[in-house]
This record gives C-alpha cells, structure tokens and sequence, in this order.
C-alpha cells in the first residue's frame, strides 16, 4: 500500500468523523495495535533495503500527523479531557448518591437570621428556658401586677415559687448586660413557651430571637438601619418596610415593624388581611429602668432591641399555613427545606 | 376599642377622609386594625397598647386626632356650669374603707326618672361601638364611659338599704348575684361597693342584680369613682369577669375627669328622662398630682438618632395636653396632664414627640459596632453537631419540651429522672417538662411509618429537665433514632439496609472523632449499649421493647435509639487540629479471610493483633463480615485488612511475610479461628 493513497483516505475518512465515537473508531483504524499504520509498519522488512530507512521515516511522519489530526479533531468536537457516555448507560436511570439530611426549617431560619446579625457584628447568646420571675419580668421593667402582663401568659413550675419556663428570649438581655458591660451586640435565638391554645398559628412553645446593642451612641435611627438590612436580606431588597409606635414594657419609645406583604405586595389579600402589611417584628430603644435593673448607667449609654417569632419568619418566608406541621416532623415536610 | 369617626367630629375637625385617617393613626401607634362603614358613619376598630388608658375613649382619641392633624380640640361638653344644689331632704353617707382601694367615690341622687328605651342616636352610635341597648339610665352610663373613659354605674336608690354606701372590702362568706345572673363568691381580696346590708356590686367591674335598673326604677344613685387597678386587676381575675369598667379601672382612669363625667351623664338623665338630679357628693380626692419631667432636647437627639427643632418639641407636647415652660435655651419643663399618669421618664416625651414627628421621619443609619467576637453558650457547638449528623444524612426534629407524664415515662429510663412539674397546664400534654427527648422521636418516627415511609433517621439536639437538690436542672441532650430500610440504588441494583445499633454506633462514633473526642466507648449494659466518654457515662443507645413499640403503635418494625448528654460531651470537645503528614512510603495491604466462634469480641481481637503485630502493623479494618448458611452455626466470618507501613522505606514482601504470619498464627492460636 502506498503513502499517499493511505494519506488520501485519512483525508476523507476524518472529514466524515462527526463524534467521539467516530473519531475513536478513526483512531483505532489507523494507530491500534492492527492498524493501517502498524500494518504499513509491519511492510518495512518485506521492502527492499535501500527503500526501508526512507519508507520508515515517511511512516513515522504519518503517524505524528495523525495524532495531531486526531487531537485537532478531538479539540473541535469540544471534547478535550471528557469521554462522553457510553451508549449501555441510560443517563436517566436514578442518580447514585447518599442522600442528603437536612436541618429543621425553624434552624435553618434561625441559622439564617443570625447570619445576618453575625455579619453586621453581633454575637450570638443562648441562655436558660427555665428561668427566675425577675429576669422574665421585673428585671425588664414588668410589673407582677399590670395589665402589659397579659400579653405574656406564662408556664410556672409547680415546685418552685419563683421559676417559669421563659415566655420570651428576654431574659437573656438581663442576663448578658449583668454579665458584660458595653459595647454589646448579641442576637439570642431559643424556645420560649406560653400558655396559648393550640391553632394554625398558636402554640404553647415556639421560638424566639432577640437582638440587641447598647452603646454610648446608640440611637433609633440605627436600630431602624440595622433591621432595615436585617428584614432585606431576608425577605428581599424590594420590600417596604414601615416602623409604627407600639408599647413594649422594656422599651421607649417602642416600635412594631411591618413589611409589604410579600405575597400581595402591598395590594391586600388574605395572607396580610387585606392590610398590604405584615407584622414581623417588635422592637424599641431599651427602658431607663431596664438598664438600672442590670447596673447600667443610662445617661451614659443607650442601646435598641428588638425580637421576633421564628415560625411566623418561617412561615411567611416559606409560605407555611400552619405552625404545627413544624413539629410534626413529618419528613414529607422536613425533606422540603 | 371602637370609635366612629361622627362621634370623634364632634370633639374636633377632621378634614382627612376616614381611609388617611386610620393610616395616620395607625402610624401614630393607634393601629386601626378595622374600618368599617355603618348606618352613615364610619367605625375604626383600634387596638389600644395598656400603657394608654388615656386612649379608651372618645375624648382620648380626639385629642390624639387633633394633634397628628394639627387642629384643635373642641370644648369638651362634660365640663358642666350649673352647681348642683343638694336638697337638705336628702341624705347620703359615703364611707370608704381603705383609700388606697378608692382614692375617689362620688354620688349622686337623681330623682323621679323614667326608664325606657333610648333615642335613636342614643342606640346608634352605642351599637355602632359594639354596645348592646339596655335603657335610657344604662345605656347614657354606657355612652359617657365611652365618651370620656370614666366608668360609671347607676343603681336603683329603692333597693338600696339604707343611707350611706359604703366602699370596702369584702367579707369572707359574703356573695353577690352580678348583673349577668351569677352567683359570685366574694373574698377580702375582692373591693365592693355595699350599701348598709350587703354588697350591691364588685366594685369597678360588675353591677349587682339586686340593684341594678329596670323598667320600674325610679330614682337612682349615679356612681362614679377611682379605684386602685392592681385591686381590680386581682378581682377581675379572681371572679373571672371582664367588663368595659374593669378594663378601663385596672389601666386607671384620669380622676380629675370623674366629675365632669358624672355630671355629663346627669345632665343627659336630666335630657332624657324627667329626673332631677337632687344630691351630689363626693368622698376622696380628684387632685391628680402632675409630675415634673425634665427634658433635654439634645438627649431627644441622642436617643432618636435626628434633631427635631426645641420649637417643634414643644408645639407636639403641648398638643398633646402637656404644658412646657422653657428651663434653659435647649432644656424643658415639662408638666405632666392628669390623662398621662403613664409618663414619669424623659423618654416617655421622646416616645410622644417621636410618634407625633412621624417614625418614618427618622432616618435610618448604620451603627459602628466595636466587634466582639465571642460566643456564649453552646450554640456553636449544638450547631456544628447538627452539621455534622445532617452530613451524615440524617433530618433534624424540633419537638415540644412539654410532655404528658405517661409518655415521658413510656421508654422507662435507666437513670429514673424524677420530672419537673407544670403548675398550670392547659392540657394533659403540658403536664411535665421532658426528662428524655426519645418518647417524642418515637412519636415522631409512629408518625412517619404511618405515613408509608420506609425509613426514619431523625435526630434532635435540645434540652431535658430534671428536678434535682439544688432546684430544677436542664441539659443539653442529642437523640437519634433510626428505623427501616435505606434503599440505595448502586451498580449492582437497589440493596437494601436495614438500620441497627451499629449504625447508631456508627453516627456516634463518626460525630465524637470529628469533634476531636477520641476516648470514647461503647459497652453492653443490661439491655442497652452504654456510652461512655472521657470516662464518664454520657449516655445509652438500645432497640425498642415490643411493648414500647405497641405504646406508639409501631408494628412489624425495629426501631433503634440513642440519647446523649451533650452537657458531657461539649465540655470535652477539642477542635484544635494538628496536621500529621501523610505516609511518605506506600504500605502493603494483606486480608485475612477466617471464620470466628461468635462469642469472641471483635476488639480484643484487634488489641492482640495490634500488639502483636508492631510497629510494621499500621491499621486494621473489618472488609467484610457475614453469618448464615456459608458458615457453621456459632461461627461467623471475618475479612481483616492488614495495612503494614514504615515511616523510613518502602516495605519489601519478606519483611511483611513473617510479621503476617506471626498474625495469622495468633489468630488460630489464641482465637481458635479458621483461616480460609
């Protein structure tokens, strides 16, 4: 066979190589082990002497060519390092895997939100669920006896005199401005408990997270910053948000905040109660008297807190209709998160 | 609290629709959380926070109106001009028993009215607020209380006793029948206003039947009083009553504002039903002691974060009924009016002045936080537990700390926890806190077979409780519970694993190492797996009881759970890693197929192998492990990787040779193994 009648049959057999597959069966006609090459190869000792060393060398030159045919092939065909699939695999049996576990959904919110307070340099604290009456509420400027305690129905021991399961993250405030002077910035996530029947949005535990910064400068106007980054970064740049007086115990002045309702946004529906508003959080400029109860000077510094229900976070940001599936834990559910 | 926005035009102008009104509200703290048009008026439901029981009526809301829309408030009707002449034919006692229970009780007789149904405006207006009709006599107390927030109450002056009524507490054995037909019974805890017999109401809260006023009544005594909240508040929840007086009573009422109100609603039985007001008196004091607040107007500054003009502060005070008296160029003086008894603090005024300049006026700034970066607690070590058990596949529960007593006690509990009680459960399922985090896993995993699924692996991290000498103790606990089948689909078809104690061991296992814990262990106790680590007991890993699975309702299937004091384990973590080099020199790897008597333990095994097979003998591993037909009964089968290693050459076959066989020799020897 002559050289250049082989090199003429490269020629067409490459033009008409499409895929992988063709350009590997290309391969092996001319290069394996019973290729046209190793053929023409394999002529050398039948030829005559003086023909041999040229015939070599033009075989030698063929080969490289071929390789470096093949590679420019291989590089159009987009292929470069990856071998396609081979034709017995279906690429759409089950994927092999172990599958994943997951964390809770109220973890994951929680997990989420103090990210968010953690970049913008808050701690994060943890703290009892049993606590004192003090801390729940005299240390926070609640009086035993005052109509601001219905809002806090509370589980006592039946034991001890003084100790109740926490009806919100509070106390941890009391407990970490004793413990610490300022600058402080601690978010506390945890359950709390409360005496509420059960319904599609009540239940006699949930959780909680307080937040909170004290400072010699701290004013409203950053505890309106902060939770305007907070509340973004959560539910979306695009959300309004609006700050309305309301009455907390612990703080004055005293806010609630409410979001455009991210399902209508804004227009009314049933999710927001036709107002266009979602309640999401409480917040305020921490009381005189707060301060004076845990030995802070209150001329001297000042701080804002704030706290808010993981389950209606959740819930909104989820688009969850009822806090009990939370603690079902059917994994139906928890699979979805 | 309802108010219409008809009822709030007679007291000032408004010029905003009642749409912008409720929003201006709202966002002045009034929330408006209903507006509803009605009968040609507008209702705003508006929920009113307890610190301002200033804003419980009409006048109180008014007042509000008038400063958020700057304009004025208009002479308040109440403030009679007429002086009541007493006839000296009249005679009325009023005794107060203790004037910390009631500061202020005053009286009036009004004579010869005539009981009947109200006047159409009358009607309307207290049914567009959510006040049923009764009679004229009532329903004028009814309209004045919503008018101006002072409670009031007429009784039927014929069937009271005697001359004088008499504020006290009352007796032990003492009962009234209220006005709702209930028989109540009375304590010292509880105020009532008696007359010289009995109780003839539960003072500031409910009415007695015997008193009250109905078709045939004739001449009436008008209460209108000041009693102390906290008692009313007590009584309120002792009787299990609510009533508008009560609410009212138990935030405080403004007692400069009860006589004026009395007299309104003489003035309007006078109107309204031939009476004649013939007696007027008055025991206690209406002088509201108006407290003195000190006002630094670059502290307004520094609290909320923008300064608002020293003119701008003292226009929204005033407005808001308090007067301010300039102390320095930037200092204020503020009185306090007899409707804020609320306020005693300067940041009380911040609050106002900032409600009425807007919240949304504020700007929003970012503060310079000093950052520290500690951490309290064991959240970052709950949560890198968690981590680690999601990676090893398995889903995080969250289930309720609260318990009913026969669940917490359905699994027993090898450390016999006594549980801490709840005084006030609503229901059974609240009865105890928790002393084990397994009975709501189980719950749990019940629910999920239920549900058809083949396998359960949850885990929880959170707190039990127990009562111990020094008061109730809670401790962080891990619980895992495993059950079914894991289907794993992989090149040789789907295989299907069915959960054990070893893959609890295993989870285990895997998170102690990964958390830096390398002395740990496990060991038959009884009829669980104890855990130890650091050489204390953490915790105990064992299969369900037939009985305990039927407690659940769990049929036909294993269930496999592990709890662990995490308060032992935290304390132990170490998270400081060293880096160790990887080996230099490959090593040479020889199994050991052999068939073992089942009673031999796997690592006392590898402890002899271990020692006997330093230092070429690097790590030994189970490859394989099988019992049943292949094998005599007793026996079961073993594959033992051998991993030999130097940290100086790479190893020739021979100087494995003899080091292997030394092993395999052990192996036969000491262990009676068969080598295949």
């Amino acid at each position: 066979m002559d050289i250049k009648s082989i090199q003429a049959q490269i020629e067409s057999d490459l033009a008409a190589v499409h895929s992988q597959g063709q350009l590997e069966e290309f391969r092996l006609k001319y290069l394996s082990r019973k290729g046209a090459l190793a053929q023409l190869t394999a002529a050398i000792p039948t030829l005559p002497q003086a023909e041999r060393a040229k015939f070599g060398q033009e075989v030698n030159a063929l080969k490289n060519n071929l390789a470096s045919l093949i590679a420019e092939k291989e590089k159009s065909l987009g292929a470069g390092i990856k071998s396609g699939p081979e034709i017995s695999d279906d690429i759409g049996m089950p994927g092999i895997a172990q599958e994943l576990g997951r964390l809770h959904p109220i973890t994951q919110t929680i997990n989420e939100i103090s990210s968010i307070f953690t970049r913008m340099g808050f701690c994060v604290a943890d703290g009892p669920e049993i606590e004192t009456e003090f801390n729940n509420f005299t240390g926070l400027n609640i009086p035993l006896e005052h109509p601001s305690r219905d809002a806090f129905d509370t589980f006592y021991l039946k034991d001890y005199e003084k100790l109740l399961l926490r009806s919100h993250t509070s106390p941890v405030q009391v407990r970490a401005m004793k413990g610490r002077l300022p600058p402080l910035a601690i978010v506390v996530p945890g359950r709390v408990y409360r005496p509420d029947a059960v319904d599609a949005s009540h239940l006699f535990m949930f959780h909680q997270i307080e937040g909170f910064m004290v400072d010699a400068n701290i004013t409203f106007a950053d505890l309106k910053g902060s939770l305007e980054i907070f509340a973004k970064a959560v539910f979306g740049d695009d959300i309004k948000m609006r700050f309305r007086p309301h009455f907390f115990p612990f703080t004055e002045p005293s806010a609630e905040v409410d979001i455009s309702c991210i399902i209508c946004k804004g227009a009314g529906c049933s999710v927001c109660g036709r107002k266009g508003w979602l309640e999401i959080l409480g917040c305020g400029m921490i009381h005189p008297n707060v301060f004076k109860q845990v030995g802070i000077n209150a001329q001297k510094y000042s701080g804002f807190a704030f706290g808010m229900g993981i389950e209606r976070i959740a819930m909104l940001k989820y688009g969850i209709n009822d806090i009990r599936l939370f603690f079902e834990n059917d994994l139906r559910f928890l699979k979805q998160f | 609290m309802k108010v219409t926005y008809n009822w709030l035009k007679d007291f000032t102008d408004i010029k905003l629709s009642p749409e912008k009104l409720a929003d201006k509200l709202t966002m002045a703290g009034l929330e408006v959380v209903s507006l509803e048009q009605k009968h040609g008026d507008f209702v705003f439901e508006i929920e009113i926070t307890s610190n301002r029981p200033d804003w419980l009526s009409v006048t109180g809301i008014a007042r509000e109106v008038a400063a958020i829309t700057n304009s004025k408030i208009k002479i308040q009707r109440s403030k009679s001009q007429v002086k009541i002449k007493n006839l000296k034919t009249e005679n009325l006692e009023i005794k107060i028993e203790d004037k910390k229970d009631c500061p202020l009780y005053t009286a009036k007789i009004i004579r010869g009215v005539k009981v009947g149904p109200s006047p159409e405006w009358l009607r309307s207006r207290l049914e567009l607020v959510g006040c049923r009709s009764v009679n004229n006599i009532v329903d004028i107390t009814n309209y004045v209380l919503f008018e101006t927030g002072e409670p009031l109450h007429a009784f039927d002056l014929d069937k009271l006793s005697g001359s004088s009524i008499i504020a006290r507490r009352a007796r032990p054995g003492e009962k009234i029948v209220t006005i709702d037909g209930e028989v109540k019974q009375l304590s010292p805890d509880i105020l009532v206003i008696a007359d010289a017999r009995k109780p003839a109401a539960c003072a500031g809260i409910m009415g007695g039947k015997d008193t009250e006023v109905t078709e045939g009544t004739k001449n009436i005594l008008l209460e209108a009083a000041v009693f102390n909240p906290i008692l009313i508040r007590k009584a309120r929840q002792a009787l299990g009553l609510q009533s508008e007086s009560a609410y009212r009573f138990e935030r405080s009422v403004d007692a400069s504002a009860v006589e004026p109100s009395s007299q309104l609603a003489a003035d309007l039985i006078e109107k309204l039903s031939p009476g004649k007001t013939v007696l007027a008196k008055s025991a206690g004091t209406s002088k509201v002691v108006a407290k003195n607040i000190i006002l630094d107007c670059a502290r307004v500054a520094r609290v909320l974060g923008v300064k608002i003009p020293a003119q701008k502060i003292k226009i929204i005070l005033q407005a808001l009924g308090f007067t301010v008296k300039a102390k320095s160029k930037s200092k204020f003086s503020v009185l306090t009016p007899s409707h804020r008894q609320d306020a005693a603090l300067d940041v009380d005024l911040i609050e106002e002045i900032a409600r009425i300049y807007g919240y949304e006026l504020i700007p929003r700034t970012i503060p310079s936080i000093k950052p520290q970066a500690f951490s309290w607690g064991v959240l970052d070590a709950a949560a890198l537990i968690k981590n680690i058990l999601t990676g090893l596949g398995l889903n995080e529960a969250i289930t309720y700390s609260l318990t009913e007593r026969n669940l917490a006690k359905s699994l027993g509990s090898t450390e016999n926890l006594q549980a801490v009680e709840i005084r006030n459960p609503l229901s059974r399922e609240q009865e105890i806190l928790r002393t084990s985090i397994l009975p709501s896993l189980v719950k749990c995993a019940s629910l999920n077979l239920n549900q058809k699924q083949e396998y359960v692996n949850l885990f929880e991290v959170a707190r039990r409780f127990y009562a111990s000498d020094k008061g109730p103790k809670e401790e962080l606990c891990l619980g895992v519970l495993l059950c079914g089948r894991k289907s794993l689909s992989l090149e040789q078809g789907m295989v299907k694993d069915e959960a054990g104690l070893l893959h609890l061991k295993g989870i285990i296992e895997n998170m102690l190492l990964r958390l830096g814990i390398k002395e740990f262990s496990f060991s038959p106790d009884g009829q669980s797996v104890r855990i130890e680590v650091a050489g204390k007991k953490a915790g105990a890993m064992f299969r369900l009881s037939r009985s305990a699975l039927e407690l659940f309702d769990i049929k036909n299937r294993e269930v496999f759970v592990a709890e662990l004091s995490l308060d032992n384990v935290i304390p132990v973590l170490n998270l400081k890693k060293k880096f160790t080099a990887p080996p230099k020199y490959p090593g040479i790897t020889r199994d050991i197929s052999l068939l073992l008597r089942e009673e031999l333990g796997i690592e006392d095994i590898f402890q002899a192998l271990r020692s006997s097979g330093e230092p070429l003998l690097k790590e030994l591993k189970v490859t394989d492990f099988y019992k049943g037909k292949q094998v005599p009964a007793g026996w079961r089968g073993l594959t033992i990787s051998c991993i030999y290693r130097s940290d100086e050459r790479t190893l020739t076959e021979a100087e494995v040779a003899p080091v292997h066989a030394k092993l395999n020799a052990l192996l036969t020897g000491r262990f009676g193994a068969t080598i295949r």
